[in-house]
């Protein structure tokens, strides 16, 4: 997973959610079916993937798909 | 993936799915509505279901949403608010009790106990927050009993180092185990009080060492069980969901060799298999120990071989250090015909070493669950428990004597009957046989095959190394080798011909093949291509032998079936020749790789 997009299209194999480019980078609010618990969930998969720790506290305080791809990709 | 048509696909597919994918799966599940899983799918059992605890609860949510989907079972679930189940389960107008779901799961876990301890807690403060949590959950568990319709399931919390810990001394840690498991005690005497409430024993499973608690989760997210235990306890619930169905699995059929005892009945002999006293021989009588266990309490146990019938009567009848005896069995079936032919029903667990038999019921019969054992017998009894297969609400008398049962009513045919649908397996096993002339690094395999193979030898001709060696090096002999694989990996060096080549005439000496690769088609194509090197050559006229031993009547026909004419038959040998005017095809299914001159199709 190297861009924004293969982030996104990661979340929607994994969550099942049919989010949009132009929703993923816009609010999370804005992204219908949003679980933050779930995501959680992802991001550990991804950790054990890459071998890095990310931050657990900064993605739940991530107002957008796009920061918590920064968050990812750091 | 459609997963709202695909969902009868589900039980096979999920049948032996990591924990990723199973969560993958449960998530993309939630997103479908039970509604339309039930419209599409009529005929698919569903179960209702509340998720109540302490704390967040997503996880326990998706994993058993897929493991329902892995027992076929359509899930309506709801979930209860955070740390909400003593208003769930206490109020008459919550959602348990104006659903009624068929089961409630209310996960408790330790941070509720200690959570309201201030700086300076000691044993007897952690073991009264425990009792009274025990006390709440009792109130809350009667109150249940009382009001609701279905069966509750609570577990039993099992103590985080990262509290216990917390005391220094040993002393006082002492004192605080002994509180902890009186309030854990407290839970499980539920369930011994009532039969609709289920107390699932947390214990072993944190002691096979999954974690408990996942500092991170239960931080942030308030998930006091780790994702870990949470989806064996999905799968323990998931069992319970099956037998509240009427489907719980109620036949453990025994692959025998390599997964009964050690070694191969009907090369080694009733001496030469391990159940006792080697190192192996211990791991085997182990697993026959936990299959006896299992029938004890109502499992039915049918063996099911490709051995001779008689030979494995005889096993279980007469070896001294057999545990399994022939009445602990429902029924022995020991034959040659692959395997899923006698099996059926979703009641059935299958446990094999081969992943070829293991294979081949799952494409046959996917409602069967399928326990894939591997050629390390010390971890078969791990493997055989590990899913809760056999998991029940309760066993009674009945089941007790069900083995006595069914062995008076049941018909102790050999179930020879002809399999037809094997054809679409074979073709998606992707068998790879390699055949070709033998080099000097396969003698001393090649001796081996001749020296131990009983069963698929068709004249028994021993062969020491230096006697595979001189016809190595002696040009008028053909030695040939069979290597085979297949998708599930490569079964090395299996088989071997050895024959002989004088003016325009090829003798086929003898035709060996491991019992491991039988009835697949390797036979059919090895001749095939040894029929069509022959022609390519410039033989005229092949001939082939049968010597009768005691463990080889089954290929007594192997030459005549593949067009061979009788030409001498006394009963104990036979001759055979074969014109090659009509030489048969190889396997369909089957990938040929020779050098042979004129060998391929």
């Amino acid at each position: 997973m190297k861009t924004f997009e293969e982030f996104v299209g990661l979340l929607q194999e994994e969550l099942g959610l049919p989010i949009t480019l132009e929703q993923a980078g816009g609010s999370l609010d804005a992204v219908p079916g949003w679980d933050s618990m779930h995501l959680l969930t992802v991001l550990v998969l991804l950790e054990r993937q890459t071998s890095r720790q990310i931050s657990m506290p900064a993605v739940l305080e991530a107002g957008s798909l796009r920061d918590i791809y920064e968050l990812v990709t750091a | 993936m459609d997963l709202l048509a695909e969902y009868p696909d589900l039980p096979a597919r999920l049948a032996d799915a990591g924990p990723d994918e199973l969560l993958r799966t449960g998530r993309l599940l939630q997103r479908i509505d039970p509604a339309d899983l039930r419209a599409k799918h009529p005929s698919l059992p569903a179960v209702s279901a509340a998720v109540v605890g302490h704390g967040t609860l997503a996880t326990l949510r998706t994993a058993l949403t897929a493991e329902a989907a892995r027992h076929g079972l359509v899930l309506e679930a709801a979930v209860g608010d955070f740390d909400g189940y003593v208003f769930d389960l206490g109020d008459p107008g919550s959602m348990v009790y104006q659903r009624q779901p068929q089961i409630v799961l209310c996960a408790l876990d330790a941070e509720e106990v200690f959570a309201n301890l201030e700086p300076g807690w000691t044993a007897e403060d952690a073991g009264a927050a425990a009792d009274a949590l025990a006390g709440r959950v009792a109130g809350l568990a009667e109150r249940y009993v009382a009001h609701g319709t279905g069966v509750l399931v609570l577990n039993t919390v099992p103590l985080p180092a990262i509290h216990a810990h917390q005391l220094v001394d040993h002393r006082s840690r002492a004192r605080l185990g002994i509180a902890w498991r009186a309030a854990n005690t407290r839970l499980l005497e539920l369930a011994a009080a009532d039969p609709r409430i289920v107390v699932l024993d947390l214990d072993p499973i944190a002691a096979e060492g999954v974690a408990v608690h996942d500092p991170r989760m239960s931080t942030y997210a308030k998930a006091h069980l780790s994702d870990a235990l949470l989806l064996r306890y999905a799968r323990q619930a998931g069992h319970l969901c099956r037998a509240l169905s009427g489907r719980t699995r109620k036949v453990l059929a025994l692959d025998l060799d390599n997964t009964v005892w050690g070694g191969v009945l009907g090369d080694d002999g009733i001496d030469g298999i391990e159940v006792c006293e080697t190192y192996r021989g211990e791991a085997f009588r182990a697993f026959q120990r936990v299959a006896r266990q299992l029938g004890t309490q109502g499992v039915l146990l049918a063996a099911v071989s490709k051995n001779d019938l008689e030979p494995v009567q005889q096993a279980l009848r007469e070896h001294p250090g057999m545990t399994l005896r022939e009445d602990d069995f429902a029924h022995v079936t020991a034959n040659w015909q692959p395997k899923s032919d006698n099996l059926a029903l979703d009641a059935f667990v299958f446990a094999d070493d081969s992943p070829y038999e293991c294979g081949l019921v799952r494409a046959e019969l996917p409602q069967v669950a399928v326990v894939q054992l591997d050629d390390e017998p010390a971890r078969h009894v791990t493997k055989l428990l590990r899913d809760g297969w056999f998991d029940a609400l309760d066993v009674t008398a009945e089941d007790r004597a069900r083995t006595a049962l069914y062995r008076q009513e049941a018909q102790r045919s050999s179930f020879l009957q002809r399999f037809d649908s094997i054809e679409e397996y074979l073709a998606g096993l992707e068998v790879t046989v390699d055949f070709d002339a033998a080099r000097a690094e396969h003698v001393p395999r090649l001796s081996q095959i001749t020296l131990r193979t009983n069963q698929f030898n068709l004249t028994t001709q021993r062969l020491q190394q230096s006697d595979v060696q001189a016809r190595l090096d002696d040009p008028a002999h053909l030695v040939l080798t069979i290597h085979a694989g297949d998708r599930f990996g490569d079964n090395g060096l299996v088989g071997a011909v050895f024959a002989r080549r004088s003016a325009d005439r090829l003798d086929i000496d003898n035709m060996l093949l491991s019992c491991r690769v039988f009835a697949r088609g390797i036979e059919q194509t090895c001749l095939a291509a040894l029929l069509r090197h022959a022609r390519a050559t410039g033989v005229r006229e092949v001939h082939a032998g049968y010597v009768a031993t005691a463990k080889n009547g089954n290929v007594r026909d192997l030459f005549p079936s593949y067009g061979f004419a009788v030409a001498t038959d006394d009963g104990a040998s036979r001759t055979f020749r074969h014109d090659l005017t009509d030489v048969i095809e190889p396997a369909p299914h089957v990938r040929l790789v020779t050098q042979l001159e004129g060998a391929s199709r």
